[in-house]
């Protein structure tokens, strides 16, 4: 009897261990089943603030943490106004596990935010993306601020729109460039600093001087050591560098035998050699940048954060002293070159990245119709600004906010908000952001500016490169092209840190040789002529109409 | 008496019920191994039909079962890969020096610790040596690489200060140097955990024999060698041999962290930092198993192998 009862225990405790397994098993079929019934894009009779809206959102990023929705000002009055509420998926860290493991559960979520190109062509392909191009007339914002170019070349093969850009623009943009550190640049006589022979004689004179401080601080990953070949001839773009192509004409040709990049990679390494560029170029940290920049222990710095990092040293080092602080120059070139073709920075008409809307959606018309009204003037506000009453009040005749006392005022509790409510930017209209930006900036005093709007005013924007038409050329990662491409893109960074500690130019000409070898063995002429054909049929996009 | 005539009917079961007597005589304890067992069939035996995917072009949306068979299709790839043989090349001889630094090293310490007489001291530097092994591999590194670093590295400055160089040397760009930080801050952070066992197998050895040692005038070296070597010499075999099953493992996060310099490719690139950046990254997930696959098929022949040498040597671990 009690053996009976001990093994009907047993029994039980089998039955139980199996029934959460077929459970877990049964819950992913149920899901995909789900996804199969969705409305493919048709545009219907919603109305955003009356129909009430719930969807989910998912940011593809590593670093993504979204906050929670109407926990604060901005999201409440949506919340409130407009009937609209949005729940988080976090990627926790592990973005792509996670992106995978819905995909393989199919269980995706409403909205995916992320960069263009593998993941969203992944999902369009797979068919679990709803196409945009019904609701583009019936919401006007996104299709007057981006206009037809933009939309264009986000449309996917197939000629429909499946992308929401995030922060499209019409004007240009950007971060990077040079910035000189201001007491030693006076100290040592302000001499002119325009050319590359100019700067190597000026870095020259700082480690001579000031053997202390780094006389040209690259940033990670010696980001810097790029603007070198954007200025060694004219309309050379640091994009040039990523794709790990080079126009020439109506074809995409082989950045190691450039001469023109070749050239960089000699100066580069001639600077390296001599000790006049921070010698952990490739391998520091961002912290580490961080603290020499923080603490003016550079003479000269460069990459693509700048104005970013910039804005913080340079407030640290004026609280300080007044006379401290740094100043964005116009970026160096060789001789001859003309200053207004260099470009340090680029930009795109489509932005930084996109949401989509999958087909797991129930209602993606609402979050379209959602996603536009944030886009246009008034949610821009809102997202951006918060809404009216606390830090603006009223608008100018072209829609920008007007500050009010406590924007100036308050910066703490401003700063934090603001950063909160970034990352509920999902559709950042950029000219109009920049634009009421600027209409406030000119009424403050000269000494009030932001020492970031002012950098990009005069500097970062008119020296970026517009380079729409470079835009998804690459192929997708698991194609034939794509394992192409993983072994350029290998060949290509050990000989852009080989060659900085090559021994002389020889040898930095010796090993872009040997690059050019390998890379030919590898297939490099397959993949530039794909990217080639893609670079031209976006060029037939923009184009059109 | 109706008991004993049922028994008597079933001679022939009397084994498979002697099992299940037995088995139910324990069912307490055996009913806490179930979770474990479920556990293990759910975590590691099911997700195995997964090494299948090596075979296909696995393809994340039509998942298993509708992602075409291509056969040897990426193990080819991977072995006609020109990164093949510098991947092979730094694997070995990244765990060889594992085997050959990291491996007795604890086992020293833990000699040394045993020698040690006064108890709070030995207290203090087992608990100090085996803290940096909570610590995560993101931390380490960043300490290496700021103890390391040309400007403002401690190390550079410290060799500066005593004039034994004449300029920092860049010591995380220079691949003859890679292997042997990779090497220390390894042995750095493991070596004080590694070691608990081996002074745990050391404190079970019965003190009388070192008293009776002590009597017949063995030094203390002696003791050492005849004593408290042959005494552990059976954790150390266990360990050595599960260690030689892990050669192909010659590390992940610590050399992806370690070796952010795209120089150091030549000399850092291991199986398992190439299944990261190649497959993983670019999702090429087929490839990815195949690579892993690959390497878990020569991993458990290894184990065999040094079991089977064990077996002679008479202390094998199954």
């Amino acid at each position: 009897m009690k053996i009976r009862k001990k093994s009907m225990f047993l029994f039980l405790a089998l039955m139980l261990s199996m029934s959460v397994l077929f459970a877990a098993c049964g819950k992913g079929g149920e899901v995909s089943n789900q996804n199969k019934t969705v409305n493919q894009g048709t545009a219907g009779n919603f109305v955003l603030g009356e129909t009430p809206l719930k969807f989910s959102f998912y940011g593809n990023y590593d670093w993504y943490t979204m906050n929670p929705w109407g926990q604060d000002p901005a999201t409440k009055w949506i919340q409130e106004n407009k009937k609209v509420t949005v729940e988080p998926i976090q990627s926790g860290g592990t973005a792509l596990q996670k992106f995978n493991t819905m995909i393989a559960s199919g269980k995706l979520p409403d909205v995916i935010w992320g960069d263009r190109g593998t993941d969203v062509e992944k999902l369009r392909k797979a068919g679990k993306l709803v196409p945009l191009d019904a609701y583009l007339d019936k919401y006007p914002n996104l299709k007057k601020w981006a206009g037809d170019k933009t939309l264009n070349m986000l449309r996917s093969e197939d000629g429909k729109l499946y992308q929401f850009p995030n922060w499209y623009t019409k004007r240009p943009m950007g971060n990077g460039g040079y910035a000189i550190n201001n007491k030693i640049y006076k100290d040592l006589g302000s001499p002119k600093l325009e050319t590359f022979d100019d700067l190597y004689s000026y870095l020259k004179l700082v480690k001579e001087k000031h053997p202390e401080v780094v006389p040209f601080e690259v940033g990670i990953s010696g980001q810097g050591i790029d603007f070198l070949y954007a200025g060694m001839s004219e309309d050379r773009t640091v994009g040039h560098l990523m794709n790990r192509a080079v126009p020439d004409g109506n074809v995409l040709k082989s950045l190691f035998s450039d001469p023109v990049y070749r050239e960089a990679m000699v100066f580069a390494n001639k600077l390296f050699k001599e000790k006049l560029i921070t010698q952990d170029a490739i391998t520091q940290t961002r912290d580490q940048v961080k603290e020499k920049i923080n603490k003016g222990m550079v003479a000269i710095y460069g990459d693509f954060t700048t104005t970013v990092m910039g804005t913080e040293a340079n407030s640290m080092l004026k609280a300080k002293d007044p006379e401290a602080g740094y100043t964005m120059i116009w970026p160096l070139h060789k001789e001859g070159v003309d200053p207004n073709k260099v470009w340090v920075n680029e930009f795109d008409s489509l932005g930084w990245n996109v949401s989509v809307i999958t087909t797991a959606a129930k209602n993606p018309e609402g979050i379209f119709a959602y996603l536009d009204w944030l886009t246009g003037e008034e949610g821009e506000r809102i997202i951006f600004w918060g809404p009216e009453g606390t830090y603006w009040q009223g608008t100018s005749d072209t829609g920008a906010p007007l500050y009010t006392e406590k924007y100036a005022n308050d910066v703490e509790e401003r700063t934090k908000l603001m950063a909160i409510w970034d990352t509920f930017q999902w559709a950042g209209n950029t000219t109009f952001i920049d634009e009421s930006k600027s209409v406030n900036e000119m009424n403050l005093p000269e000494d009030k500016r932001d020492w970031a709007t002012v950098s990009q005013t005069n500097v970062g924007w008119k020296t970026s490169f517009d380079a729409t038409e470079f835009g998804n050329i690459n192929p997708l990662p698991d194609s034939a092209e794509g394992i192409i491409m993983q072994q350029i893109a290998d060949i290509a960074d050990q000989v852009r840190a080989k060659a900085l500690f090559a021994k002389d130019e020889q040898e930095v000409i010796a090993l872009l040789d040997k690059a050019e070898q390998d890379a030919q063995n590898a297939g490099y002429e397959k993949l530039l002529k794909f990217q080639t054909q893609k670079w031209q049929e976006n060029l037939k996009k923009i184009n059109e109409k | 008496m109706k008991k004993d005539s049922i028994t008597a009917a079933m001679p022939l079961k009397d084994g498979r019920k002697k099992f299940r007597v037995r088995y139910m005589e324990q069912i307490d304890l055996q009913l806490m191994v179930i979770p474990a067992l479920v556990l293990i069939f759910i975590f590691a035996y099911l997700p195995m039909y997964g090494v299948l995917m090596s075979f296909q072009d696995y393809d994340i949306f039509g998942g298993f079962f509708h992602s075409p068979w291509v056969g040897f299709k990426h193990f080819k790839m991977f072995f006609d890969s020109p990164d093949f043989w510098n991947v092979m090349r730094n694997t070995i001889v990244i765990s060889f020096l594992r085997l050959l630094i990291g491996f007795p090293a604890p086992i020293i310490l833990a000699l040394i610790l045993n020698e040690v007489a006064h108890i709070r001291f030995k207290r203090i530097v087992q608990t100090i040596s085996y803290l940096p092994h909570f610590l995560s591999w993101v931390i380490v590194s960043g300490l290496a690489m700021s103890i390391l670093a040309t400007e403002n590295g401690s190390l550079n400055m410290l060799l500066e200060n005593f004039n034994l160089i004449n300029e920092p040397i860049n010591f995380l760009s220079i691949p003859n140097y890679f292997w042997g930080i990779l090497i220390s801050t390894g042995v750095w952070k493991e070596i004080g955990f590694s070691a608990i066992v081996y002074i745990a197998a050391i404190a079970g050895i019965n003190p009388e024999v070192y008293e009776a040692a002590s009597i017949d005038g063995a030094t203390r070296l002696k003791k050492i060698m005849y004593i408290t070597i042959p005494g552990i010499a059976g954790v150390i075999i266990i360990f050595m041999i599960l260690a030689v099953g892990d050669i192909l493992s010659a590390g992940f996060e610590d050399i992806l962290l370690l070796a952010k310099n795209p120089v150091l490719q030549d000399v850092s690139d291991v199986i398992d930092t190439y299944v990261y950046r190649v497959g993983i990254k670019n999702s090429r997930f087929s490839y990815a198993a195949a690579v892993g696959l690959y390497k878990s098929i020569i991993s458990v022949a290894l184990l065999t192998i040094a079991n089977a040498i064990a077996r002679k040597l008479g202390r094998s671990l199954w």
